[in-house]
């Protein structure tokens, strides 16, 4: 008797089958091993989309392996077709797991620092190999993330899933909701930029006017001497102290890598289980008012998850990478970067990222603490809330028009405030600000940056000229002035624009602004220096 | 089903084609965004020098006589400012350390200067952060092509027989074919690269008026003033007419210095050519 005894199996084989056929059998069966069920053929036949062989393989999967028990083995024929799920769920995972492999490529060559983070992010864009595409891929995708998930969110309201017994599974959703919107706005800090500086501030700034309660005596003092204890707290917590300053950045880059994408993972996970275990819920009119059918899906009417709904799914995958590729790159989407981050200077215009516009535009309305952080904290408590609210037991359009009605009403509120959020409304700065402000605006390229270098020659024009300008950028540029000017004329009187371009130094010219009044008793100007590299996409 | 199989996998080839095409373009976008940066750092630079540095470097960086030294200066680039110094590393590093970290004793050129350098770099307790540091670095540096040039420009060797400044000068006859020379002719042999500023295209300012058309505006510019004496007056004395649209100094001013009375009456020549 040996001590021990090596056996390898697959010598035997060979010797007894032949190399090829030996070699085939072990290969397809690490794959069925691999795939907790399915070997080489059954792989080709789903994808060919034969008819299921009996017994089927496909739904071994399902019972056996850890990625497909999360999925059901078949949904109900009536579930299958773009109505009514739109797939949404299934591309919010999508996001979710592109935004972490694009993220995690972006992490490798970040340090949250506001020493050096400004300057990662150059270094990402001119030094690392497609470092500029992966950070335009991140960037379209958590936009698009966004706005995936709230077309989910409105789909599972419209088609009334967060009744009973799918409470929890929109519970869960809220929570994922706010995953989502945390993930974009965290990530919007980390360039360190003046245009993520001020977005976030914006955000930050309304969280401290988080309201103290009145006086409790705490510890023998009254909130530790300050009348504003919590939102100060709150304030130094989100931002490091006063200012955001290098603890506040680490603590985004963290909730950004660490925290917020946890808890998203977990609670994608919980909704998904919760998802399986009621079933998706059938077209409302499919089912009689009140009822739950969805797991009861007759023999006849059952779509099984392979091959359909898998090569769906992953034809979606296919179609949506695409676009997001063909967008950041013949679609022209980039991700923005600003000048490096100034605590001290305020761009004029400064705006929230475009899901927080509505916010914004609350603020506008009036006080902080009202608007700010009270409504907000409604409208989460609202949407929390609803199922267990409204707990009407038909799911069809025509018995919940209320419901619905309210809903639209939402929606419509939200644009309207969008629109509230952007600068043009009740944004109240002069007009002769303004008039610059439209070619060198603070928050973007805008036109002057826009001109190309060799179109502005030196020299001093007046916008109402702008027909004799000598190049064609220049005679672009003087219009936009001088139709501001025509504006402008109401509130300033005999208001006339000025434009000096001066060479300053090799490849840089020095162009400033005059805007001139009241016969020359004011004047408001500004200036701007243009390298003839600098490329802003002219 | 199959369609789905079909087009999806279309879609992946040509998402790799993407992608592939990206890449392949990498090598040369990579460089194009980083000199875009760079120029982006100097305008930076240009409006925190305007603001903190003009009052003691003056305007340009042409330097305060008794307050701040000349910037714009072929002596700081070519070497022989940090040789005195004694500094050994490049000449970007003693302009970033000047820059940063101030010089708060005199060094002996300008030791008789009331006022000292101040700290800038917010690690030595100035106010400006690295990156505005970095900025005003760019752009103190982007003057080195510039003050050399003008170094090289300012030394010629004087010509004896110099036309001089005094625009009512008797011109000998002059040689448009020469003149032409002269006025397109590139480095030494007494060519004055007039085209290195005057277009000949319309319209096309280079840093000078296009000359298209020259001779008949000549006429027009000075009342009371021929062509030819507008010429001579221009060239030898640019700052006592300006063309509408443009600053003094623009010009090279020392043209009479540089040239005798032939040169200056062919290039005449050429230019009554340019109807
Ligand atoms: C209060 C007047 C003052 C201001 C303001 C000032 N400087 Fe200076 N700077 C000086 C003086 C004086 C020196 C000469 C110091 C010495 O060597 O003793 C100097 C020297 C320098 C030098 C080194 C020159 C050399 O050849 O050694 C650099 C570079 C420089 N300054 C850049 C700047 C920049 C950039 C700014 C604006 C951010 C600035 N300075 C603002 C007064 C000033
Ligand atoms: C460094 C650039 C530069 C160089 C080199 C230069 N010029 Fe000029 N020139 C200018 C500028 C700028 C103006 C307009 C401002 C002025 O009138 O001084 C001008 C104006 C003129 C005018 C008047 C044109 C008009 O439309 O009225 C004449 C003539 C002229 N230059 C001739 C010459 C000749 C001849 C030479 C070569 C010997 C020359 N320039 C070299 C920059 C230059
Ligand atoms: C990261 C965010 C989210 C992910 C990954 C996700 C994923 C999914 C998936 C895959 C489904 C299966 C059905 C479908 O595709 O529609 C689903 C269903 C559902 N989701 Fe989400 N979801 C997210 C956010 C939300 C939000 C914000 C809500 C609402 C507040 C929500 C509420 C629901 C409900 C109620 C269902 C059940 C629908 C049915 O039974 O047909 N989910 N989710």
């Amino acid at each position: 008797m040996a001590l021990f005894q090596l056996h390898i199996p697959i010598l035997d084989d060979i010797k007894k089958k032949g190399l090829k056929p030996a070699l085939l059998a072990a290969v397809d069966d690490s794959i069925v091993r691999f795939t907790a069920g399915l070997g080489i053929n059954d792989i080709r036949g789903v994808l060919r989309g034969d008819p299921a062989p009996k017994p089927n393989p496909r739904v071994k999967p399902h019972a056996d392996g850890f990625w497909f028990h999360m999925r059901p083995t078949y949904y109900n024929n009536l579930v299958q077709p773009l109505y009514p799920t739109f797939r949404l769920g299934w591309l919010s995972v999508y996001f979710m797991v592109f935004e972490t492999i694009t993220g995690v490529i972006l992490m490798l060559f970040y340090t949250p620092s506001p020493l050096v983070a400004f300057e990662n992010m150059l270094n990402i864009m001119s030094n690392v190999p497609l470092g500029l595409f992966m950070r335009d891929l991140h960037k379209i995708g958590a936009e698009g993330m966004v706005g995936v998930v709230c077309l989910h969110m409105l789909r599972t309201f419209i088609t009334g899933n967060y009744k009973k017994p799918r409470q929890f599974t929109w519970f869960t959703g809220v929570i994922l909701l706010l995953v989502t919107v945390a993930l974009s706005f965290s990530g919007y800090l980390l360039p360190w930029d003046q245009l993520s500086l001020w977005a976030v501030t914006i955000g930050a700034s309304m969280a401290e006017a988080t309201p103290t309660p009145p006086p409790l005596d705490i510890l023998g003092q009254q909130w530790f001497g300050d009348p504003q204890f919590i939102g100060t707290m709150v304030n130094n917590l989100l931002r490091g102290g006063q200012q955001f300053n290098a603890n506040g950045l680490l603590r985004w880059y963290l909730g950004h890598v660490l925290l917020v994408p946890l808890v998203g993972f977990i609670f994608i996970g919980v909704h998904y289980y919760k998802v399986v275990l009621h079933g998706h819920s059938l077209p409302p009119e499919s089912e009689k008012a009140g009822e739950d059918t969805a797991k009861r899906v007759p023999l006849d009417q059952r779509t099984y998850f392979m091959p359909d709904i898998l090569t769906d799914e992953l034809f979606l995958v296919a179609l949506t990478t695409f676009v997001l590729v063909f967008g950041v790159t013949f679609g022209g989407y980039h991700a923005p970067l600003e000048p490096h981050a100034d605590p001290l200077i305020t761009p004029l215009h400064t705006t929230a990222p475009w899901y927080f516009l509505w916010l914004q535009g609350m603020l506008k309305l009036g006080d902080k603490v009202l608007w700010g952080v009270v409504a907000p904290g409604i409208i989460v408590g609202a949407l929390v809330g609803l199922p267990y609210v409204e707990v009407g037991p038909s799911r069809r359009y025509a018995d919940r028009r209320i419901g619905l009605s309210v809903g639209m009403i939402v929606v419509i509120a939200i644009s309207v405030l969008t629109f509230m959020g952007t600068p043009w409304y009740a944004v109240s700065s002069s007009v002769d600000q303004e008039i610059v402000a439209t070619l060198l605006p603070q928050t973007h390229p805008g036109p002057l940056r826009g001109t190309h270098y060799d179109q502005l020659t030196s020299g001093q024009y007046n916008a109402k000229d702008w027909g004799s300008a000598p190049t064609a950028g220049l005679k672009k540029l003087l219009k936009i002035y001088n139709d501001e000017v025509e504006h402008g004329k109401a509130k300033l009187p005999g208001v006339e624009g000025i434009m000096i371009i001066e060479d300053w130094q090799t490849g840089l010219k020095k162009i400033t602004f005059r805007v001139v009044w009241n016969g020359g008793a004011n004047t408001f100007s500004q200036d701007a220096y243009l390298h003839q590299d600098s490329n802003y996409g002219e | 089903m199959t369609i789905r199989v079909v087009i999806g996998t279309v879609l992946i080839a040509a998402t790799m084609m993407i992608v592939t095409f990206v890449m392949i373009n990498e090598p040369a976008r990579m460089p194009e965004f980083e000199a875009g940066f760079k120029g982006r750092s100097i305008e930076a630079g240009a409006a925190l020098f305007q603001s903190s540095c003009t009052p003691c470097h003056g305007i340009q960086g042409k330097g305060i006589e008794g307050v701040g030294p000349s910037l714009n200066a072929a002596d700081l680039f070519s070497g022989k400012r940090l040789k005195e110094f004694g500094w050994a590393g490049t000449v970007k590093d003693y302009v970033r350390s000047a820059i940063a970290g101030g010089r708060p004793r005199a060094s002996a050129a300008f030791a008789n200067y009331p006022q000292r350098m101040p700290t800038w770099g917010q690690e030595f307790g100035g106010p400006f952060r690295n990156d505005q540091v970095e900025n005003v670095v760019d752009f103190v540096m982007n003057w080195e092509k510039e003050a050399l040039a003008a170094a090289a420009a300012a030394t010629p060797t004087p010509n004896p027989n110099a036309v001089g400044t005094d625009i009512n000068v008797q011109l000998p006859q002059g040689d448009a074919a020469n003149g032409e020379k002269l006025f397109t002719g590139k480095g030494p042999n007494g060519a004055y690269a007039c085209s290195a500023c005057h277009s000949l295209e319309p319209n096309k300012t280079v840093v000078g008026p296009s000359f298209a058309g020259l001779a008949g505006n000549a006429a027009k510019r000075k009342e009371g003033t021929s062509a030819e004496k507008y010429f001579v007056e221009s060239i030898i004395k640019p700052n006592d007419f300006l063309v509408p649209g443009f600053n003094a100094n623009l010009m090279q001013q020392n043209f009479g210095q540089l040239m005798d009375k032939k040169e200056l009456a062919d290039i005449i020549a050429y230019l009554m050519t340019l109807k």
